[in-house]
């Protein structure tokens, strides 16, 4: 997959879990332009083991001159978020894949309502710069832990006037999600971008009240979780790799050797699906992109997330 | 016709249901039409409102047994320009939620989804059932005039009088199926002018 090399040109702690970075290209040339919404994947060396992350970009899709993305430390990282929280700094030479879009604002919206819970508000920054240019009518959710843990409260308040709407849990505020979606004037998209119940809550909601499900999108990357250490066999390489207990599949078949497809590493886009050809146990299902009819029949895997527990597991490689 | 061959574009109609979640129901109807509607109504009705919007055609008019059937909510229009415009108010004050269900020729369905469109309504948004006829709307690609009801492979264009082919090639934003001079290389020579769209 093709690359670009990039050096960090500012890094910024914003709120005491999340630092915002950002990216210049390494030979000083533009980047390419993006949509409100994209991501990249930043690859890093950690320790002679090759992390790859998804960051949603939250500058501004025209600016070409620089990238920006923000990580929230997580308290179970396998390294990816704490390497970047304390060994990246100002002039640190990494490497991004170029920007993919797997949230995208539906453009025959009469009016987005965008939901963001944490550090879920990244990809709507992007967003927001697009949404305003295109003059079009939105309100924005936004849930954090405590006021401190509200990054970039202040620019989306001069960003969005009245239209922002803020919810610290430490107040006990919360969103009304019924009282939300009910009622709502025909044409209207929801997006909701952060921590896992809340990106089911809001989809059930919707759900509920009948929204069809063309109205309703969700972005939410996972991290490979850690798990018991399993085998697995790839037919076409016919090699047999380890799968350590805190590497996720798709990261030990490329530190095989072996070239594997993949978008945006974390459960969503559905790139690196691989065809299961045989399994003795059960496959342990992570991701948001099979369905549950797929999951259940046990024929697909999606290495990026998901594991196995058993003894023998042959795939399409 | 190539056995087999598909194309995406064409639009894939289904019988209506009642979707179980919705927070209201709009039905709207013409003609054979009707059909639909009553076995609609044949199933479990949802709790949640229903409007049901009907015109008769004069080969076939349902509403003697639909005033009897449904329950409240129904109106019978006469003409498709008055549906339209019907449809246009009663939309107005829908929510999301409301769920959308047209029975009728294409022709028919496909204005009742110019103006769902106008609303935000998408095509995925809007179930249908395709009734009484398989006649189809045709728009030339050459002068941009739709001729209707068309039931035959090859027809004159209502616009600019050039032979088309009917295609299977579907416009959602234009309600139609594309038609192409067929005689352009070689003027006059046309194939058989069958009725394949009864």
């Amino acid at each position: 997959m093709s690359m670009i090399d990039i050096k960090v040109a500012a890094v910024e702690q914003v709120t005491p879990l999340v630092k915002h970075f950002t990216f210049v290209k390494q030979d000083g040339s533009p980047f390419p332009a993006f949509s409100g919404g994209s991501h990249v994947v930043v690859s890093m060396n950690v320790g002679g083991r090759v992390h790859r992350n998804p960051y949603s970009l939250m500058g501004s899709p025209v600016d070409t001159e620089a990238y920006h993305i923000s990580v929230r430390k997580q308290e179970q990282s396998r390294g990816g978020s704490v390497f970047m929280h304390e060994s990246v700094e100002v002039g640190t030479s990494l490497q991004i894949t170029y920007p993919v879009n797997l949230f995208s604002l539906a453009k025959k919206a009469h009016k987005h309502i965008l939901i963001a819970g944490g550090i879920g508000i990244t990809p709507f920054m992007s967003q927001l710069v697009d949404l305003n240019r295109l003059n079009s009518n939105f309100e924005l959710h936004y849930a954090f832990r405590s006021p401190e843990h509200g990054a970039f409260a202040a620019q989306l308040k001069a960003i969005c006037n009245d239209k922002l709407h803020c919810y610290a849990d430490s107040k006990n505020e919360r969103i009304d999600l019924i009282d939300l979606l009910s009622k709502q004037p025909l044409g209207i998209h929801v997006y909701v971008c952060g921590p896992n119940p809340m990106v089911v809550a809001v989809i059930e909601a919707a759900r509920n009240l009948g929204w069809p499900e063309n109205h309703i999108h969700s972005e939410q990357f996972l991290s490979p979780g850690i798990g018991e250490p399993f085998k697995i066999q790839l037919a076409k390489s016919n090699i047999e790799v380890h799968v350590p207990a805190e590497m996720s599949m798709l990261e030990a078949i490329e530190a095989a050797g072996v070239d594997a497809d993949y978008l945006c590493r974390g459960g969503v886009c559905g790139r690196c699906e691989v065809n299961v050809l045989e399994s003795d146990g059960a496959l342990l299902h992570h991701d948001h992109f099979l369905t549950d009819a797929e999951k259940a029949s046990g024929k697909k895997i999606m290495p990026c997330v998901s594991r196995a527990r058993c003894d023998r597991l042959v795939l399409d490689l | 016709m190539e056995r087999g061959y598909w194309i995406r574009s064409k639009p894939v109609y289904t019988s209506l249901l009642w979707h179980e979640k919705a927070t209201s129901h709009l039905v709207v109807a013409q003609g054979q039409g009707g059909m639909a509607v009553l076995k609609l109504f044949q199933l479990m009705h949802p709790k949640q409102a229903i409007t049901v919007l009907y015109m008769p055609h004069a080969e076939a008019d349902y509403s003697k047994t639909l005033v009897k059937v449904v329950p409240e909510g129904l109106q019978l229009l006469e003409t498709e320009q008055e549906v339209l415009t019907k449809l246009d108010s009663v939309l107005q004050g829908m929510c999301m939620g409301m769920r959308l269900y047209i029975a009728g020729s294409e022709d028919f369905i496909w204005s009742v989804a110019k103006v769902a469109n106008k609303f935000g309504i998408e095509d995925v948004g809007m179930m249908k059932e395709l009734t009484g006829t398989l006649a189809r709307p045709i728009y030339c690609v050459h002068c941009k005039a739709t001729t209707h009801a068309v039931t035959t492979n090859i027809v004159k264009c209502r616009g600019c009088g050039r032979m088309l082919f009917v295609r299977d090639h579907f416009s959602r934003q234009l309600g139609a199926y594309m038609g192409l001079m067929i005689d352009a290389e070689s003027p006059g020579e046309l194939p058989d002018i069958e009725e394949i769209y009864p």
